[in-house]
Protein backbone atom coordinates (compact mmCIF):
# COMPACT_ATOMS: atom_id res chain seq x y z
CA UNK A 1 0.00 0.00 0.00
CA UNK A 2 1.68 3.48 -1.11
CA UNK A 3 0.89 6.66 0.75
CA UNK A 4 2.74 10.06 0.89
CA UNK A 5 4.32 10.73 3.66
CA UNK A 6 4.22 14.61 3.87
CA UNK A 7 0.97 16.04 2.19
CA UNK A 8 1.15 19.73 2.38
CA UNK A 9 -2.28 20.18 -0.04
CA UNK A 10 -3.97 18.20 2.97
CA UNK A 11 -7.08 19.62 4.04
CA UNK A 12 -5.82 18.71 7.56
CA UNK A 13 -2.45 19.92 6.99
CA UNK A 14 -4.01 23.22 5.89
CA UNK A 15 -5.71 23.81 8.58
CA UNK A 16 -2.97 22.77 11.18
CA UNK A 17 -0.66 25.47 9.69
CA UNK A 18 -4.16 27.75 10.12
CA UNK A 19 -4.24 27.03 13.51
CA UNK A 20 -0.19 26.97 14.69
CA UNK A 21 0.18 30.70 12.70
CA UNK A 22 -3.01 32.03 14.69
CA UNK A 23 -1.26 30.35 17.83
CA UNK A 24 1.34 32.72 17.26
CA UNK A 25 -0.80 35.42 16.57
CA UNK A 26 -2.80 34.80 20.08
CA UNK A 27 0.55 35.13 21.45
CA UNK A 28 1.31 38.82 19.56
CA UNK A 29 -2.45 39.97 20.53
CA UNK A 30 -1.65 39.11 24.28
CA UNK A 31 2.07 40.62 24.06
CA UNK A 32 1.11 44.18 21.97
CA UNK A 33 -2.25 44.51 24.34
CA UNK A 34 0.50 44.12 27.54
CA UNK A 35 2.74 47.04 25.32
CA UNK A 36 -0.12 49.42 24.82
CA UNK A 37 -1.58 49.10 28.48
CA UNK A 38 1.95 51.72 28.97
CA UNK A 39 -0.55 54.16 27.67
CA UNK A 40 -2.16 54.66 31.20
CA UNK A 41 1.07 55.45 32.09
CA UNK A 42 1.04 58.67 30.77
CA UNK A 43 3.31 60.01 27.65
CA UNK A 44 6.78 59.14 29.71
CA UNK A 45 5.70 55.09 30.46
CA UNK A 46 4.69 54.89 26.93
CA UNK A 47 7.36 56.29 24.39
CA UNK A 48 10.01 54.76 27.11
CA UNK A 49 8.43 51.28 26.43
CA UNK A 50 7.93 52.51 22.38
CA UNK A 51 12.06 53.27 23.14
CA UNK A 52 12.88 50.04 24.33
CA UNK A 53 11.59 48.21 21.95
CA UNK A 54 12.94 50.21 19.13
CA UNK A 55 16.51 49.39 21.02
CA UNK A 56 15.87 46.18 19.95
CA UNK A 57 17.53 46.76 17.02
CA UNK A 58 17.82 43.72 14.34
CA UNK A 59 16.03 41.44 16.76
CA UNK A 60 13.10 43.71 16.30
CA UNK A 61 13.28 43.80 12.58
CA UNK A 62 13.52 39.62 12.83
CA UNK A 63 10.41 39.86 15.19
CA UNK A 64 8.74 41.65 12.55
CA UNK A 65 9.31 40.43 9.35
CA UNK A 66 8.71 37.19 11.32
CA UNK A 67 5.02 38.35 12.07
CA UNK A 68 4.49 39.28 8.40
CA UNK A 69 5.30 36.42 7.45
CA UNK A 70 2.98 34.21 10.11
CA UNK A 71 0.32 36.69 8.96
CA UNK A 72 0.81 36.15 5.58
CA UNK A 73 0.67 32.38 5.73
CA UNK A 74 -2.25 32.59 7.80
CA UNK A 75 -4.26 34.93 5.18
CA UNK A 76 -3.33 32.95 2.41
CA UNK A 77 -3.76 29.26 3.64
CA UNK A 78 -7.05 30.39 5.08
CA UNK A 79 -7.71 32.14 1.62
CA UNK A 80 -7.52 28.64 0.28
CA UNK A 81 -9.84 26.83 2.52
CA UNK A 82 -12.25 29.32 2.17
CA UNK A 83 -12.18 29.05 -1.62
CA UNK A 84 -12.27 24.92 -1.26
CA UNK A 85 -15.10 25.12 1.13
CA UNK A 86 -17.46 27.82 -1.47
CA UNK A 87 -16.59 24.88 -4.19
CA UNK A 88 -17.46 21.68 -1.95
CA UNK A 89 -20.94 23.56 -0.54
CA UNK A 90 -21.45 23.68 -4.62
CA UNK A 91 -24.29 26.39 -6.11
CA UNK A 92 -27.36 25.52 -4.60
CA UNK A 93 -28.22 26.41 -1.21
CA UNK A 94 -30.76 25.16 1.59
CA UNK A 95 -33.89 26.98 1.18
CA UNK A 96 -34.32 27.42 4.70
CA UNK A 97 -31.21 28.41 6.85
CA UNK A 98 -32.00 26.57 10.16
CA UNK A 99 -29.21 25.42 11.83
CA UNK A 100 -29.37 22.37 14.24
CA UNK A 101 -26.34 22.72 15.90
CA UNK A 102 -23.88 25.04 18.13
CA UNK A 103 -22.97 27.16 14.98
CA UNK A 104 -22.44 30.87 17.05
CA UNK A 105 -22.17 34.22 15.31
CA UNK A 106 -18.21 34.03 16.02
CA UNK A 107 -17.93 30.87 13.93
CA UNK A 108 -20.31 32.02 11.42
CA UNK A 109 -18.72 35.33 10.77
CA UNK A 110 -15.11 33.81 10.77
CA UNK A 111 -13.93 34.88 7.13
CA UNK A 112 -15.79 38.56 7.53
CA UNK A 113 -13.75 39.23 11.00
CA UNK A 114 -10.70 38.39 9.40
CA UNK A 115 -11.32 40.04 6.50
CA UNK A 116 -11.87 43.87 8.21
CA UNK A 117 -8.98 42.57 10.35
CA UNK A 118 -6.72 42.02 7.33
CA UNK A 119 -7.42 45.40 6.29
CA UNK A 120 -7.36 47.04 9.68
CA UNK A 121 -4.00 45.79 10.28
CA UNK A 122 -2.80 47.55 6.81
CA UNK A 123 -4.25 50.48 8.05
CA UNK A 124 -2.94 50.46 11.74
CA UNK A 125 0.19 49.96 10.26
CA UNK A 126 -0.12 52.79 8.24
CA UNK A 127 -1.61 54.71 11.30
CA UNK A 128 0.56 53.98 14.13
CA UNK A 129 3.22 51.93 13.40
CA UNK A 130 4.95 53.70 10.28
CA UNK A 131 3.75 57.62 11.39
CA UNK A 132 6.08 60.03 12.01
CA UNK A 133 6.39 59.86 15.64
CA UNK A 134 7.44 63.36 15.64
CA UNK A 135 5.44 65.26 13.22
CA UNK A 136 2.02 67.25 13.06
CA UNK A 137 0.66 64.44 14.03
CA UNK A 138 2.49 63.92 17.54
CA UNK A 139 1.82 67.69 18.59
CA UNK A 140 -0.45 68.08 21.52
CA UNK A 141 -0.82 72.13 22.72
CA UNK A 142 2.41 73.03 20.71
CA UNK A 143 4.86 70.40 22.12
CA UNK A 144 5.45 67.15 20.19
CA UNK A 145 4.59 63.64 22.50
CA UNK A 146 6.01 61.27 20.30
CA UNK A 147 4.16 58.05 19.49
CA UNK A 148 1.94 58.89 22.35
CA UNK A 149 1.05 62.27 20.94
CA UNK A 150 -0.19 60.54 17.60
CA UNK A 151 -2.09 57.60 19.58
CA UNK A 152 -3.91 60.88 21.67
CA UNK A 153 -4.56 63.15 18.78
CA UNK A 154 -6.43 59.69 16.62
CA UNK A 155 -8.53 58.48 19.15
CA UNK A 156 -9.34 62.15 20.22
CA UNK A 157 -11.65 61.38 16.74
CA UNK A 158 -14.45 59.38 17.49
CA UNK A 159 -14.96 58.53 14.18
CA UNK A 160 -11.03 56.72 14.40
CA UNK A 161 -11.50 55.21 17.60
CA UNK A 162 -15.36 53.67 16.31
CA UNK A 163 -13.49 51.81 13.66
CA UNK A 164 -11.04 50.67 15.94
CA UNK A 165 -13.14 49.76 18.24
CA UNK A 166 -14.91 47.96 15.92
CA UNK A 167 -11.84 46.27 14.81
CA UNK A 168 -11.71 45.35 18.32
CA UNK A 169 -15.03 43.76 18.02
CA UNK A 170 -14.00 41.55 15.70
CA UNK A 171 -10.76 40.71 17.10
CA UNK A 172 -12.52 38.88 20.10
CA UNK A 173 -14.99 37.23 17.91
CA UNK A 174 -12.35 36.03 15.99
CA UNK A 175 -10.40 34.74 19.27
CA UNK A 176 -13.50 33.25 20.56
CA UNK A 177 -13.34 30.79 17.90
CA UNK A 178 -10.40 30.79 17.22
CA UNK A 179 -8.88 29.90 20.19
CA UNK A 180 -10.64 26.60 21.02
CA UNK A 181 -10.84 25.55 17.41
CA UNK A 182 -6.94 25.75 17.50
CA UNK A 183 -6.94 22.71 20.31
CA UNK A 184 -9.53 20.95 18.34
CA UNK A 185 -7.49 20.76 15.10
CA UNK A 186 -4.38 19.72 16.56
CA UNK A 187 -6.38 16.67 18.14
CA UNK A 188 -7.41 17.80 21.42
CA UNK A 189 -10.72 17.26 22.55
CA UNK A 190 -11.51 15.83 26.20
CA UNK A 191 -14.64 15.63 27.81
CA UNK A 192 -13.24 16.98 30.84
CA UNK A 193 -11.38 19.55 29.46
CA UNK A 194 -12.78 20.89 25.94
CA UNK A 195 -15.63 22.43 28.02
CA UNK A 196 -13.38 24.91 30.33
CA UNK A 197 -11.45 25.61 27.48
CA UNK A 198 -14.42 26.61 25.18
CA UNK A 199 -15.20 29.15 28.69
CA UNK A 200 -11.92 30.01 28.29
CA UNK A 201 -11.93 31.00 24.84
CA UNK A 202 -14.93 33.03 25.24
CA UNK A 203 -13.71 34.89 28.41
CA UNK A 204 -10.13 35.44 26.87
CA UNK A 205 -11.80 37.12 23.67
CA UNK A 206 -14.18 39.37 25.35
CA UNK A 207 -10.45 40.41 27.53
CA UNK A 208 -8.71 40.97 24.42
CA UNK A 209 -11.55 43.23 22.45
CA UNK A 210 -12.11 44.97 26.06
CA UNK A 211 -8.59 45.38 26.93
CA UNK A 212 -8.10 47.05 23.29
CA UNK A 213 -11.26 49.06 23.52
CA UNK A 214 -10.76 50.90 26.96
CA UNK A 215 -7.49 52.50 25.39
CA UNK A 216 -9.71 54.74 22.51
CA UNK A 217 -12.41 55.07 25.50
CA UNK A 218 -9.73 56.05 27.58
CA UNK A 219 -8.71 58.69 25.27
CA UNK A 220 -12.33 59.48 24.36
CA UNK A 221 -13.69 60.06 27.41
CA UNK A 222 -11.42 60.22 30.45
CA UNK A 223 -8.11 62.00 29.29
CA UNK A 224 -7.84 65.82 29.75
CA UNK A 225 -5.37 66.66 27.23
CA UNK B 1 -57.93 6.73 18.44
CA UNK B 2 -54.60 8.05 16.50
CA UNK B 3 -54.74 11.69 15.20
CA UNK B 4 -54.37 13.05 12.13
CA UNK B 5 -52.76 16.20 10.74
CA UNK B 6 -52.66 17.76 7.22
CA UNK B 7 -49.34 19.26 5.93
CA UNK B 8 -48.38 21.20 2.99
CA UNK B 9 -45.19 20.14 1.66
CA UNK B 10 -42.91 21.72 -0.45
CA UNK B 11 -40.46 19.26 -2.44
CA UNK B 12 -37.70 19.41 -4.09
CA UNK B 13 -38.60 17.75 -7.51
CA UNK B 14 -35.51 17.25 -9.68
CA UNK B 15 -35.80 14.66 -13.25
CA UNK B 16 -32.22 13.44 -13.15
CA UNK B 17 -28.71 14.88 -12.81
CA UNK B 18 -28.36 17.49 -15.63
CA UNK B 19 -31.84 18.49 -15.38
CA UNK B 20 -32.91 22.11 -13.21
CA UNK B 21 -34.77 21.32 -10.40
CA UNK B 22 -37.44 23.21 -8.92
CA UNK B 23 -39.27 23.17 -6.05
CA UNK B 24 -43.22 21.66 -6.31
CA UNK B 25 -46.12 22.04 -3.38
CA UNK B 26 -48.16 18.97 -2.66
CA UNK B 27 -50.62 18.61 0.54
CA UNK B 28 -50.05 15.76 2.69
CA UNK B 29 -53.76 15.18 4.01
CA UNK B 30 -55.23 12.89 6.85
CA UNK B 31 -51.37 11.87 7.47
CA UNK B 32 -51.55 9.55 11.21
CA UNK B 33 -49.07 11.24 13.65
CA UNK B 34 -48.29 7.65 14.02
CA UNK B 35 -46.75 7.33 11.05
CA UNK B 36 -42.63 7.59 10.12
CA UNK B 37 -41.96 10.36 7.58
CA UNK B 38 -41.03 8.11 5.14
CA UNK B 39 -44.64 6.39 5.56
CA UNK B 40 -46.06 9.69 4.94
CA UNK B 41 -44.28 10.23 2.03
CA UNK B 42 -45.53 6.95 1.07
CA UNK B 43 -48.86 8.00 1.61
CA UNK B 44 -48.12 11.12 -0.73
CA UNK B 45 -46.80 9.01 -3.79
CA UNK B 46 -49.68 6.99 -3.71
CA UNK B 47 -52.39 10.20 -4.18
CA UNK B 48 -49.48 11.28 -6.61
CA UNK B 49 -49.42 7.88 -8.96
CA UNK B 50 -53.40 8.06 -9.12
CA UNK B 51 -53.67 11.47 -10.30
CA UNK B 52 -50.88 10.51 -12.95
CA UNK B 53 -47.82 12.56 -11.35
CA UNK B 54 -44.42 11.18 -11.01
CA UNK B 55 -44.09 10.17 -7.36
CA UNK B 56 -41.22 11.79 -5.31
CA UNK B 57 -38.17 9.44 -5.42
CA UNK B 58 -36.50 9.15 -1.98
CA UNK B 59 -33.79 6.62 -1.05
CA UNK B 60 -34.73 4.19 1.82
CA UNK B 61 -34.40 0.74 3.03
CA UNK B 62 -34.16 -0.95 6.30
CA UNK B 63 -36.60 1.76 7.88
CA UNK B 64 -35.18 0.92 11.27
CA UNK B 65 -32.80 3.76 11.49
CA UNK B 66 -29.68 1.46 10.91
CA UNK B 67 -28.70 1.17 7.19
CA UNK B 68 -27.99 5.23 6.27
CA UNK B 69 -29.83 4.49 3.13
CA UNK B 70 -32.57 7.31 4.11
CA UNK B 71 -32.00 10.92 4.33
CA UNK B 72 -33.78 14.57 3.47
CA UNK B 73 -33.27 18.13 4.85
CA UNK B 74 -36.16 18.62 6.26
CA UNK B 75 -37.10 22.76 6.94
CA UNK B 76 -33.16 23.09 6.49
CA UNK B 77 -32.14 20.21 8.96
CA UNK B 78 -30.53 16.98 7.99
CA UNK B 79 -32.45 14.22 9.11
CA UNK B 80 -35.19 16.73 10.16
CA UNK B 81 -35.63 19.33 13.45
CA UNK B 82 -34.98 15.77 16.33
CA UNK B 83 -31.70 15.18 17.59
CA UNK B 84 -30.38 11.55 16.98
CA UNK B 85 -32.61 10.53 14.70
CA UNK B 86 -32.84 9.15 10.78
CA UNK B 87 -35.89 10.55 8.94
CA UNK B 88 -37.13 6.94 8.77
CA UNK B 89 -37.54 7.44 12.41
CA UNK B 90 -38.90 10.59 12.56
CA UNK B 91 -42.94 10.61 13.48
CA UNK B 92 -45.16 12.93 12.51
CA UNK B 93 -46.19 13.29 15.75
CA UNK B 94 -43.60 15.70 16.19
CA UNK B 95 -44.56 17.98 13.10
CA UNK B 96 -47.77 20.21 13.47
CA UNK B 97 -51.19 20.24 11.58
CA UNK B 98 -51.03 22.53 9.16
CA UNK B 99 -47.31 23.15 9.28
CA UNK B 100 -44.82 23.48 5.84
CA UNK B 101 -42.36 21.56 5.34
CA UNK B 102 -39.53 22.16 3.00
CA UNK B 103 -38.10 18.96 2.00
CA UNK B 104 -34.83 19.16 -0.19
CA UNK B 105 -31.96 16.45 -0.79
CA UNK B 106 -28.84 16.39 0.93
CA UNK B 107 -27.02 19.17 -0.74
CA UNK B 108 -23.16 19.00 -1.81
CA UNK B 109 -20.72 18.98 -4.73
CA UNK B 110 -19.92 15.50 -3.47
CA UNK B 111 -23.46 14.39 -3.41
CA UNK B 112 -24.67 14.95 -6.91
CA UNK B 113 -28.38 14.51 -7.34
CA UNK B 114 -29.47 11.65 -8.69
CA UNK B 115 -33.39 12.25 -8.85
CA UNK B 116 -35.47 14.39 -6.43
CA UNK B 117 -34.19 13.49 -2.82
CA UNK B 118 -32.26 10.92 -4.18
CA UNK B 119 -28.08 11.49 -4.16
CA UNK B 120 -25.10 9.98 -5.36
CA UNK B 121 -23.08 8.85 -2.29
CA UNK B 122 -20.44 6.53 -3.69
CA UNK B 123 -17.68 8.99 -2.69
CA UNK B 124 -17.94 7.56 0.67
CA UNK B 125 -17.49 4.03 -1.03
CA UNK B 126 -14.41 5.16 -2.04
CA UNK B 127 -13.21 6.93 0.80
CA UNK B 128 -13.79 3.24 2.63
CA UNK B 129 -11.90 1.65 -0.14
CA UNK B 130 -9.42 3.69 0.19
CA UNK B 131 -8.63 2.75 3.64
CA UNK B 132 -7.91 -0.90 2.98
CA UNK B 133 -7.48 -3.74 4.61
CA UNK B 134 -6.73 -4.93 8.32
CA UNK B 135 -4.30 -6.99 9.81
CA UNK B 136 -6.50 -10.55 10.85
CA UNK B 137 -5.19 -13.85 11.11
CA UNK B 138 -7.65 -15.98 8.34
CA UNK B 139 -8.85 -19.31 9.15
CA UNK B 140 -11.22 -20.47 12.00
CA UNK B 141 -12.82 -17.87 13.87
CA UNK B 142 -10.22 -16.30 16.68
CA UNK B 143 -11.54 -16.90 20.49
CA UNK B 144 -13.27 -13.69 21.19
CA UNK B 145 -11.02 -13.24 24.23
CA UNK B 146 -7.58 -13.81 21.95
CA UNK B 147 -6.95 -10.32 21.82
CA UNK B 148 -7.47 -8.35 24.97
CA UNK B 149 -8.64 -4.86 24.21
CA UNK B 150 -9.12 -2.11 27.15
CA UNK B 151 -12.73 -0.92 28.04
CA UNK B 152 -11.54 2.78 26.74
CA UNK B 153 -10.94 1.53 23.51
CA UNK B 154 -13.75 -0.58 23.09
CA UNK B 155 -16.07 1.99 23.95
CA UNK B 156 -14.22 4.63 21.66
CA UNK B 157 -14.38 2.07 18.78
CA UNK B 158 -17.96 1.13 19.54
CA UNK B 159 -18.93 4.70 19.51
CA UNK B 160 -17.32 5.63 16.08
CA UNK B 161 -18.08 2.50 14.51
CA UNK B 162 -22.05 2.98 15.11
CA UNK B 163 -21.32 5.31 11.96
CA UNK B 164 -24.04 4.51 9.60
CA UNK B 165 -22.49 6.53 6.25
CA UNK B 166 -25.79 8.52 5.46
CA UNK B 167 -23.87 11.41 5.02
CA UNK B 168 -26.01 14.07 7.31
CA UNK B 169 -23.05 15.08 8.02
CA UNK B 170 -21.88 16.71 4.96
CA UNK B 171 -25.20 17.82 4.18
CA UNK B 172 -25.48 19.93 7.78
CA UNK B 173 -21.85 21.39 7.44
CA UNK B 174 -21.90 24.96 5.96
CA UNK B 175 -18.27 23.65 4.33
CA UNK B 176 -19.90 20.27 2.85
CA UNK B 177 -17.09 18.76 5.20
CA UNK B 178 -16.85 15.27 5.76
CA UNK B 179 -14.56 14.79 8.53
CA UNK B 180 -17.05 13.74 10.99
CA UNK B 181 -17.45 10.25 8.35
CA UNK B 182 -13.89 10.09 7.39
CA UNK B 183 -12.74 10.04 11.49
CA UNK B 184 -15.47 7.75 12.75
CA UNK B 185 -14.32 5.38 9.60
CA UNK B 186 -10.50 5.67 10.74
CA UNK B 187 -10.67 6.14 14.65
CA UNK B 188 -12.95 2.37 14.98
CA UNK B 189 -10.07 0.75 13.10
CA UNK B 190 -7.12 2.96 14.06
CA UNK B 191 -7.47 2.10 18.05
CA UNK B 192 -8.21 -1.47 17.85
CA UNK B 193 -5.06 -3.87 17.51
CA UNK B 194 -6.47 -5.30 15.06
CA UNK B 195 -6.35 -1.52 12.87
CA UNK B 196 -3.41 -0.28 14.54
CA UNK B 197 -1.04 -2.03 12.23
CA UNK B 198 -2.10 0.26 9.00
CA UNK B 199 -3.29 2.71 10.96
CA UNK B 200 -0.73 4.94 9.23
CA UNK B 201 -1.74 4.40 6.03
CA UNK B 202 -5.31 4.34 6.29
CA UNK B 203 -5.42 7.51 7.85
CA UNK B 204 -3.35 9.20 5.23
CA UNK B 205 -4.99 7.48 2.11
CA UNK B 206 -8.70 8.22 3.87
CA UNK B 207 -8.11 11.53 4.04
CA UNK B 208 -6.12 11.72 0.97
CA UNK B 209 -9.26 10.09 -0.90
CA UNK B 210 -11.72 12.83 1.06
CA UNK B 211 -9.83 15.81 -0.27
CA UNK B 212 -9.15 14.23 -3.99
CA UNK B 213 -13.42 13.62 -3.90
CA UNK B 214 -13.61 17.53 -3.13
CA UNK B 215 -15.15 17.50 0.26
CA UNK B 216 -14.88 20.73 2.40
CA UNK B 217 -12.76 21.77 4.73
CA UNK B 218 -13.30 21.15 8.65
CA UNK B 219 -13.81 25.04 10.70
CA UNK B 220 -14.81 22.98 13.42
CA UNK B 221 -18.22 24.40 13.21
CA UNK B 222 -19.89 21.08 14.85
CA UNK B 223 -22.87 21.27 12.90
CA UNK B 224 -22.26 17.66 11.86
CA UNK B 225 -22.28 16.16 15.54
CA UNK B 226 -25.69 17.91 15.88
CA UNK B 227 -27.10 16.26 12.43
CA UNK B 228 -25.46 12.92 13.19
CA UNK B 229 -28.61 10.34 13.89
CA UNK B 230 -25.94 8.50 15.79
CA UNK B 231 -24.33 11.60 17.59
CA UNK B 232 -20.87 10.70 16.71
CA UNK B 233 -18.89 13.29 18.50
CA UNK B 234 -16.60 15.72 16.61
CA UNK B 235 -14.29 14.49 19.40
CA UNK B 236 -13.55 11.66 16.64
CA UNK B 237 -12.90 14.09 14.39
CA UNK B 238 -9.73 15.58 17.11
CA UNK B 239 -8.23 12.19 16.65
CA UNK B 240 -8.17 11.79 13.00
CA UNK B 241 -6.43 15.18 13.15
CA UNK B 242 -3.68 14.00 15.39
CA UNK B 243 -3.62 10.60 13.61
CA UNK B 244 -2.70 12.45 10.51
CA UNK B 245 -0.21 14.89 12.63
CA UNK B 246 1.79 12.10 13.69
CA UNK B 247 1.28 10.08 10.01
CA UNK B 248 2.51 12.56 7.97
Amino acid sequence: MSYQTFDFNSSITKKQIVALTGLVLIFFVVFHLAGNLFIYGGPAAFNGYVEKLDDLGVLKTIAEWGLFFVFGIHILTTAFLVLENIQARGISRYAVDNSKGPRSLATRLMPYSGSYLFLYVIWHLIDFSWADQQGPRSIIHGVSYGLYGVVVNAFKDPLHSMLYIIAMCFLGLHLAHGTQSFLQTFGFNDNRFTPCIKKFSRYFAVAMAAGYSSIPLYVLYVLKV
Amino acid sequence: MANKINLILKVWRQKNQESQGRFETYKALDIDTDMSFLEMLDVVNESLTKSGVDPIAFDHDCREGICGTCGAVINGQAHGPLKGTTLCQLHMRHFKDGQTLVIEPFRAKTFPIIKDLCVDRSAFDRIIQAGGFISVKTGQAPDAHAVPVPKDKVDWAMDAAACIGCGACVAACPNASAMLFVAAKASHLNVLPQGVPEKKSRTLNMVKQMDQEGFGNCSNEYECEAACPKEISVAHIARLNKDHRQAS
